[in-house]
């Protein structure tokens, strides 16, 4: 193969200056002549009868313009989402505490939000649930449907319950795991501006700009060609500005309808917290049976979601969590069900991972269980079980050679001393007083992009114009939210032109400017737009490479040699051609320099009744392993060092790839270890950073990252997705090595000091001797 | 944020104004509460009177027997003052433990007290210091001891217009030590913590005060705890007992920081783990 010049470098983030300088434009900083702001009127309870909406105080404070209510709505008052269930603005039933029912619009920010705190609601109270087992009982208040369940899945292969019986070791516990917030540093944000043709421009923090465009196209009942939304510099999304900037930014588009005029809709933090998507809390139970050897025989789980109050993302989160719940391992008999279940609590979407972490934590707890029912260790188990090139998954589906991993266990095992340090007793020897130290292991598996349940988004477009000058400008679909999507396709888009790095410009997205790209999400942006933009620059490609070449002939090159292409270059034997005069060139030729791209993933199945089929195109991997301390006496955990391997094809861009590998580390560990959001009674008790505490820099645990490169064929340049992998194993390692560490099993995220304390006190309490 | 926010520059000026301005007002001093709650929704006042101008809180002052802590003295400015570490080890050993590099920039030693958070961690070491109050209002001067001023959650003794203007620590021999358990490595508001304060003679506590923060309504001086270690041996036997014994004296509660059960043991091993480390530091010192 070409040696690669940009693709597989450390080349500098497109947004690095502008970040670093502070220039970059938020939605927060946009400015508009006779721009208004928008401020929600919030559901104060967890569920209410609207009996009626008043502005009658309101209308009092300077500045008031106007009340927003559903009435305001120009087409049919459903989101369009998944299932439809979520009022753009409630009509008669508010569902959860911060639910928004009702917007003013003011002249100034203060004006708005001092009206909205005037807005009078009078409601009846309704009865309301806030526990998802509770929802799916038989008796319970109804809230969606006939049961409460707003998606459910199942997978049979082979025959599980019989497996069960006739095993030689069974292990069966339950878990749980609570939200996660997505903490973006920018909270929710929108412009929207009417223009004189009646139709919107859209200015949205967010993830997917087509979501936004679904969203203000139905709420303001207008064809999308009047619609044009743009995708502003996105402080953050981690799946919390996936499906959400579409609901606020119809919120904005409706007030700017009504008042004709521009409007701002900054969320403040609290109300961020109450009303914005958050990673499920998960309930489950898991049973493992394996022969006397160690093989696993089979796999049972029950896997419930609490969806909160309207549907969301919640089947698609689900379904990504169903098909990976047997972890990563060929096993014959699987039986896996799952329900996604309304509770009166915020809706639940999207967080990095998706619908995975959870069940992750919990299988790969019990893998470990298993392990010291059968006295093995817990790598050997796994390495004897795992998926390896030609076995099938729980879904059936042959795992093609993409599959690195055999050698990421491995690797870490060897990068962590793990022989040494869990047979060998001298380690524990060293455990001084009260803080002891331990190892945990961790190994998953990541279906890139869509797959099968989401098959109809999985499409992405380019488009690909070069200038006179040589200077290029890429419109994709996807976007830009910190993960460094706007350097890895610039990258790709410089490889495959032969175009120096820095003439690359990536537009910002705008949904007139590229078809529909589906959302980012998924880990799919490097290998949709990837895909996308190589399509696009192909033709492009083959124009210049015959430019230049006919050019260097032209200079004399021996037409027999083979030319080289380089970082801008076209040499035949130094002879040479830049990038920028073969592009002056075939503009002097007259040909075409502006390229559409399109990217369809390849098919997928699934079968709806037994859950077999071909669930992703391609899987990603990732083993894990957790050093830990944990105080005896406080049941403080602290996570020390985490060793990590993945295999995600070929890296773009290594300093992303590792930086990308680090956040999401480090956002397990806080998962794992220290987020805890608290409901009570319906109500929302640490909607803010004071006492919703995430880990700091303080926090972080040292990082031994490898990458293991098992090249994707049909992926550019052969490179799979990486931005869930790191986050998804590390909770499973860190529980591991508490046990490891202090003895103790926690079956729950997260691992507070609390949970541990007491867990250690029942020890002590049982065998006096214990640590 | 009010509309109005007035920044005097002399305490005489302050007084003078004050009657001018609507009186739904508050001091604004480091504003890193007032401003969050501010932001929150949770402030109704018309005016803010910014304090954060007046020079005669702004400084440290030592005399012969007393450390004189200008109410106005930053978090992060403390450290600065020779006397502040000279005398009071157990105020220098909170610092790093509250909150953040940025919030210690900006707050006051004052705001801390008057904002009247249990957890306060400025103000739980400052009781174990054994420091005093000086309040002011319209030039009247009062005094009494830090630990009397709290009435509850964010609850003082505090009267209208009265302000802090200082803190009067006496100047004692003592060692000791401040021990904190939050939500994560820094950066959190207490589950539990200890301020512990002990003067000794030879390996003997001749005298002990300790103050608990989160564990009650107000920052919490145990009482029976100190006086149940004074004239014992710095020991691990006395560091048990004491452990044992503030346990019986806190009342912490249940709540999305933490459980009750759990920060009353924590008190214990707090406390323990704070004499067990002046043991250490007595027996490595010789």
């Amino acid at each position: 193969m070409e040696k690669l010049f940009c693709v597989g470098k450390s080349v500098i983030r497109k947004d690095a200056l502008i970040k670093a300088a502070g220039r970059a434009r938020y939605a927060a900083d946009y400015e508009f002549a006779g721009m208004l702001y928008a401020a929600a009127v919030r559901c104060p309870k967890p569920r209410i009868r609207i009996l009626s909406i008043s502005d009658s105080r309101a209308k009092k404070v300077p500045g008031y313009v106007t009340l927003v209510t559903y009435k305001d709505i120009k087409g049919p008052n459903k989101w369009p989402l998944v299932i439809n269930d979520y009022p753009f603005l409630p009509e008669t039933e508010a569902r959860f505490q911060g639910e928004t029912l009702a917007l003013v619009v003011a002249d100034t920010q203060k004006a708005a939000k001092t009206a909205a705190r005037l807005v009078e609601i009078k409601y009846r109270e309704l009865p309301f649930i806030d526990d998802p087992l509770k929802s799916m009982e038989k008796t319970a208040i109804k809230l969606y449907g006939e049961d409460n369940v707003f998606s459910k899945f199942v997978i049979k292969k082979g025959d599980a319950a019989k497996a069960l019986k006739e095993a030689h070791t069974v292990v069966e516990e339950e878990f749980a795991t609570n939200y996660q917030v997505h903490s973006y540093l920018e909270t929710q944000g929108v412009i929207a501006v009417p223009e004189t043709d009646g139709g919107l421009t859209v200015y949205s923090s967010t993830q997917c700009p087509f979501y936004v465009l679904d969203g203000v196209a139905a709420a303001a009942k207008l064809g999308y060609n009047k619609v044009k939304v743009i995708q502003t510099v996105t402080g953050g999304g981690f799946g919390g500005k996936e499906d959400v900037p579409a609901l606020v930014a119809a919120h904005a588009a409706i007030c700017a309808l009504k008042a004709g005029k521009p409007v701002k809709l900054i969320y403040d933090r609290k109300e961020d917290f109450n009303s914005m998507s958050k990673r499920h809390p998960s309930w489950s139970k898991v049973a493992y049976a394996a022969d006397k050897d160690g093989r696993i025989t089979a796999c049972v789980v029950k896997y419930v979601l609490d969806g909160g109050a309207y549907s969301t993302l919640s089947p698609i989160v689900l379904w990504r969590g169903t098909i990976h719940a047997a972890g990563p391992y060929k096993i014959e008999n699987v039986f896996i069900e799952t329900y996604a279940v309304a509770t009166n609590k915020a809706p639940c979407g999207a967080f990095r991972g998706f619908g995975q972490p959870q069940i992750c934590f919990a299988q790969e707890s019990l893998i470990d269980e298993l392990a010291a029912k059968l006295k093995m260790d817990p790598v050997d188990l796994r390495l004897k079980n795992i998926l390896r090139p030609g076995d099938k998954t729980a879904t059936g589906q042959m795992i093609n050679d993409s599959c690195g991993l055999e050698e990421l266990i491995k690797t870490v095992r060897e990068r962590t001393n793990w022989d040494d340090r869990v047979q060998n007793a001298k380690y524990k020897m060293q455990n001084a007083g009260d803080i002891v130290t331990g190892i945990g292991f961790s190994a998953a598996y990541y279906g890139v992009s869509l797959g099968a349940k989401g098959r109809y988004l999985d499409r992405a477009g380019a488009y690909v114009n070069i200038y006179k000058d040589a200077t290029v400008a890429v419109n994709v679909g996807n976007t830009e939210m910190g993960q460094g999507a706007l350097t890895v396709l610039s990258q790709i888009c410089a490889e495959t032109l032969n175009a120096p790095y820095k003439n690359i410009k990536l537009e910002e997205v705008d949904t007139s400017k590229v078809s529909d790209s589906g959302p980012t999400v998924a880990s799919r942006t490097t290998l949709m737009s990837g895909n996308a933009i190589i399509e696009a620059a192909a033709p492009l490609r083959e124009k210049i490479f015959k430019t230049a070449f006919d050019m260097l002939i032209l200079k004399g090159a021996d037409a027999a040699k083979p030319m080289s292409a380089s970082d801008g270059v076209f040499s035949i034997e130094g002879i040479t051609v830049s990038f920028a005069e073969a592009v002056a060139e075939c503009w002097s030729r007259r040909l075409k320099m502006g390229e559409q791209g399109w990217y369809a993933a390849p098919h997928t199945s699934y079968n709806m009744d037994d859950g077999q089929g071909d669930a992703y195109v391609i899987y990603s991997f990732s083993a894990t392993a957790a050093e830990v301390e944990v105080d005896l006496k406080t049941g403080v955990v602290k996570a020390l060092k985490i060793h990590a391997a993945y295999d995600v094809g070929k890296i773009i861009n290594p300093t992303l790839a590792e930086g990308q590998a680090q956040g999401g580390i480090l956002q397990g560990v806080s998962w794992a270890l220290y987020e805890n959001l608290v409901y009570k009674n319906g109500i929302m008790l640490n909607p803010n950073f004071t006492d919703y505490a995430l880990a700091t820099t303080a926090d972080k645990p040292e990082y031994d990252i490898t990458f293991i490169e098992k090249p994707y064929a049909g992926g550019p340049y052969k490179a799979k997705g990486l931005g869930e992998v790191p986050l998804i194993g590390v909770a499973a390692a860190v529980a591991n090595a508490v046990k490891n560490a202090a003895g103790v099993r926690i079956k729950s995220v997260p691992l507070l000091p609390e949970k541990i304390w007491r867990e250690l006190r029942n020890c002590l309490k049982v065998t006096p001797s214990a640590p | 944020m009010p509309e109005l926010i007035i920044r005097p520059r002399t305490l005489k000026e302050l007084w003078k104004i004050l009657p001018t301005i609507s009186a739904k007002r508050k001091y604004l001093a480091g504003g890193t509460d007032l401003v969050t709650a501010a932001n929150a929704g949770f402030d109704a006042c018309d005016a803010w009177v910014d304090i954060s101008g007046l020079k005669e809180l702004q400084s440290v002052k030592e005399t012969k027997t007393s450390v004189l802590i200008g109410a106005g003295v930053r978090i992060a400015g403390l450290e600065a003052w020779g006397a502040v570490r000279r005398w009071l080890p157990v105020l220098t050993a909170a610092i790093p433990h509250f909150a953040s590099p940025s919030l210690r920039n900006m707050a006051t030693v004052g705001g801390n007290a008057a904002n009247a958070s249990p957890c306060a961690d400025a103000v739980c070491a400052l009781c174990a210091e054994r420091a005093e109050v000086i309040l002011e209002l319209k030039g009247k001067k009062r005094r009494l001891p830090l630990s009397a001023l709290f009435k509850g959650p964010k609850q003082t003794g505090i009267k209208k217009d009265e302000l802090i203007t200082a803190f009067e620590v006496p100047k004692w021999p003592h060692t000791g030590a401040y021990l904190k358990l939050g939500p994560r490595a820094y950066f959190g508001i207490s589950k539990a913590a200890v301020a512990l304060a002990i003067e000794l003679d030879g390996d003997k506590i001749k005298s002990a005060s300790v103050a608990l923060a989160s564990v009650a309504p107000v920052p919490l001086m145990a009482v029976k705890t100190a006086g149940c270690i004074t004239g014992r041996i710095l020991s691990p036997e006395t560091a048990r007992a004491a452990a044992a014994l503030v346990k019986t004296e806190v009342s912490p509660i249940t709540d999305a920081r933490s459980d009750a059960d759990y920060r009353r043991e924590m008190c214990g091993v707090l406390l323990e783990r704070a004499l067990l480390g002046c043991e250490e530091r007595l027996k490595a010192e010789g």
